[in-house]
């Protein structure tokens, strides 16, 4: 079979080519530093010493409300003693990622960054990264504030604020239903739940996220139910781990303990008036459920309690929360790290930083500090959620947030019926494999 | 083309009597009839949409503790401008509003001037692979924008753009092009050669003719495609946050960055900033509307 083309058709089909190929080629040269080392982090060591430097410094927190004052006020004040001059970048917690590492590869940012714990891999796979691991040295820092700092044996981040991500109580709808001691075992805690729901008045028991984008809260049952999640490289999810702890998800689901169509923001909103009983979230939330709440006594009423073991005696599982300071190599590294040294250990600094902010300190003297053993929310949080807080084991790989989302589709899959949990698992378990 | 409904009296009409006789036994009720049907259908669309304003407009009235107050309430219990007062001690709005003004107006202008010669050149003069550029053009159109983001900050960034108004309006000008040039030729075909032949014939130069003839028929349809520009500059969030840097940055990711945190969302004064600031472009389109629907359906019917 031939075809005959006319010379307009040929021309026409050249435009159209010659426009596809200009724009996929055009896509193909994203900005690049050094356009060949994208396989690990840098190892070059900033000199502490030396002349001071200007350098840059993102956070997130400078663009909101409460952080901004307290953050800038200790910018100011590191300027003033170090002589330099440090200029804030900011961008939406969103979009900070995707932002900042725009950034860091086409070779716009220097200095020091705010980070997510759940980052350091994808930003230490950019290559720019410095190794801080000689100041965090003699800094106090908590061994399981340096770990959650950590991206494969490196100290790439200065642990700044770090919790977990552990069940908040509202202590008043527990009281309601007749529940005087926080439940310890998956049983103890369907219970409860069940008790709630008899508070009638459509209470939710458990405000647990059933939108994709926060699903990746079941990772968390899949380990307290048993499944290591990844193990030597192996993805385990479609284990018997994870497939029972969907199948009890989808059994709260069924009954109405668990609500659909909600996640983090949601269940704040539920939880502060009063609608829902418990809930998950990092201690950070505290004060947005407490200023959206009508009761002014609420922050009174929260309660976190260790998240409930299949077998009594289990250590109960918790996800760590929390933010570092990194530093991306180029002009004002070196005093970029001093400042994240100083921002993150220094017991005064971050002692204030806990009073103005609530956020908990990473080294043992400021966790020591009348401040914080003196703040009961806090403390319970630490005791009972943050001590046997472990990471997520997908945050070694950079392309987590796929890996979650991989997960999280077939969870809600199982959730609205269209898959069982052991299809669904296995489904999830091929995916996330795929993209290690 | 318009339509007439008769009001004349049964016995002038003498061709076909029965429909006359027919709308004449019409009662008032059954003529009423339609009439409500219309008003009900305009209510019911005129609630979709302006619901979501008034929402907007009752989250911003209210005490942050009353945002998602459980049941919700139509009406809120307590009223404060205290979001609206906070507007005055947060500079940042009025920067981001005017970064917005500007490169949304300078997007407007550019697009219309350089889509309005190339919709020119395309509907009235006849070259060799004239309808390629024309595809060609188009084409850019089946790429999502998002893809070029990275394209566009690599450039940028070799040209030292970045963090500027020029990234914005380059960028924003790209994007509006393709569909100026192509709603522009539309209208400029409705234009008759013969206007344009009468006006050589009179000794008018090429560029008079476009200037002093096409241009000035062509308004309603250049309005159009400045209002399309406007809007697209305006709305655009993530290319504004990339490239225009904390001095340059426009509402979309200024408001965002301002009110919308890790935890929280201060969502009554982000809805009180979000009215304050659509106000001068809700004005301004409602009294260019009609250039824009005219010149939107000029293009659409030849002849």
């Amino acid at each position: 079979m031939s075809t005959t083309y006319s010379r307009r058709r040929l021309l026409q089909l050249m435009g159209l080519g010659a426009g596809a190929v200009g724009f996929g080629g055009l896509a193909a040269c994203a900005p690049s530093a050094d356009g060949n080392d994208t396989s690990g982090g840098s190892s070059s060591t900033p000199t502490s010493g030396g002349a001071a430097q200007d350098f840059g410094f993102a956070s997130w927190s400078l663009s909101e409300e409460a952080p901004k004052p307290v953050i800038e006020g200790l910018i100011s004040s590191f300027e003033g003693d170090a002589g330099i001059s440090i200029s804030p970048v900011t961008y939406p917690y969103n979009e900070y990622l995707n932002q900042l590492t725009l950034q860091v590869r086409g070779g716009q940012f220097s200095g020091a960054a705010q980070v997510d714990v759940a980052w350091l891999g994808a930003l230490a796979a950019l290559g720019k990264l410095t190794d801080l691991g000689s100041f965090a040295d003699g800094r106090g820092y908590t061994d399981a504030a340096l770990q959650a700092g950590q991206y494969d044996g490196t100290q790439f981040g200065l642990p700044w604020t770090i919790g977990a991500i552990g069940l908040v109580t509202n202590t008043e709808l527990m009281q309601q239903a007749g529940i005087t001691a926080a439940p310890t075992t998956i049983e103890d805690f369907e219970a409860t739940l069940r008790a709630l729901k008899g508070l009638g008045d459509n209470i939710i028991p458990y405000a647990a996220s059933t939108k994709v984008a926060q699903l990746k809260d079941i990772l968390i049952w899949m380990q307290t139910f048993g499944s290591p999640l990844v193990e030597d490289g192996t993805v385990t999810i479609g284990d018997e781990a994870s497939i029972e702890a969907v199948a009890w998800y989808k059994k709260l689901y069924d009954e109405g303990l668990i609500a659909p169509d909600v996640d983090r923001f949601d269940a704040r909103a539920l939880f502060s008036q009063g609608r829902a009983a418990i809930y998950d979230d990092a201690i950070v939330g505290k004060s947005a459920v407490v200023g959206e709440s009508p009761d002014p006594d609420f922050a009174s009423k929260l309660d976190p309690i260790s998240r409930p073991v299949v077998q009594s005696g289990d250590d109960p599982r918790a996800l760590f929360w929390g933010h570092a300071i990194v530093v991306v190599d180029g002009d004002g590294s070196g005093t970029a790290a001093e400042f994240a040294q100083w921002l993150t250990s220094d017991e005064a600094t971050t002692v204030g930083f806990f009073e103005d902010l609530g956020l908990p300190p990473t080294t043992q003297a400021a966790l020591d500090s009348g401040a914080v053993t003196g703040d009961a929310f806090t403390a319970a949080f630490s005791e009972r959620v943050t001590a046997t807080a472990t990471v997520n084991p997908f945050w070694q790989y950079p392309q987590y947030a796929q890996m979650e989302s991989a997960v999280a589709e077939q969870v809600q899959a199982v959730l609205v019926g269209s898959s069982s949990p052991a299809d669904a698992m296995a489904a999830a378990g091929e995916a996330v494999q795929a993209l290690i | 083309m318009s339509t007439v409904t008769s009001t004349r009296p049964a016995d002038s009409v003498t061709t076909d009597p029965a429909p006359a006789n027919r709308r004449r036994r019409r009662s008032p009720r059954a003529r009423r009839g339609p009439r409500v049907s219309a008003w009900v259908a305009v209510v019911v669309f005129g609630a979709f949409a302006l619901l979501p304003v008034y929402w907007l407009l009752a989250t911003s009235l209210s005490p942050q503790d009353q945002v998602f107050s459980y049941p919700p309430s139509i009406f809120p219990s307590d009223i404060t401008f205290e979001h609206y007062a906070d507007l005055a001690d947060n500079p940042d709005l009025f920067r981001y509003l005017v970064n917005s003004v500007v490169v949304s107006v300078v997007t407007a202008v550019l697009s219309v001037l350089v889509s309005a010669y190339m919709g020119y050149s395309f509907s009235k003069f006849r070259y060799r692979g004239r309808r390629s550029l024309m595809y060609l053009v188009l084409s850019s159109q089946m790429f999502p924008q998002a893809l070029l983001l990275v394209t566009l900050y690599a450039v940028f960034s070799a040209y030292g753009l970045l963090n500027s108004y020029a990234a914005l309006i380059l960028s924003f000008t790209t994007f509006t092009l393709p569909l100026c040039v192509w709603m522009l030729k539309g209208f400029f075909d409705t234009i008759p050669d013969e206007l344009i032949e009468s006006a050589r014939v009179d000794g008018a130069s090429r560029l008079r003719i476009i200037h002093s003839i096409v241009m000035p028929l062509s308004a309603p349809g250049l309005v159009a495609a400045g209002l399309f520009a406007f809007v697209r500059g305006w709305n655009d969030f993530i290319f504004a946050l990339t490239l225009a840097g904390p001095d340059k940055q426009t509402l979309p990711p200024g408001l965002v960055n301002t009110y919308v945190g890790e935890a929280q969302t201060a969502w009554p004064q982000l809805m009180a900033a979000s009215l304050v600031v659509s106000l001068p472009v809700v004005i301004g389109f409602i009294v260019l509307q009609r250039y824009l629907v005219g010149g939107l359906t000029a293009g659409a019917v030849k002849g």
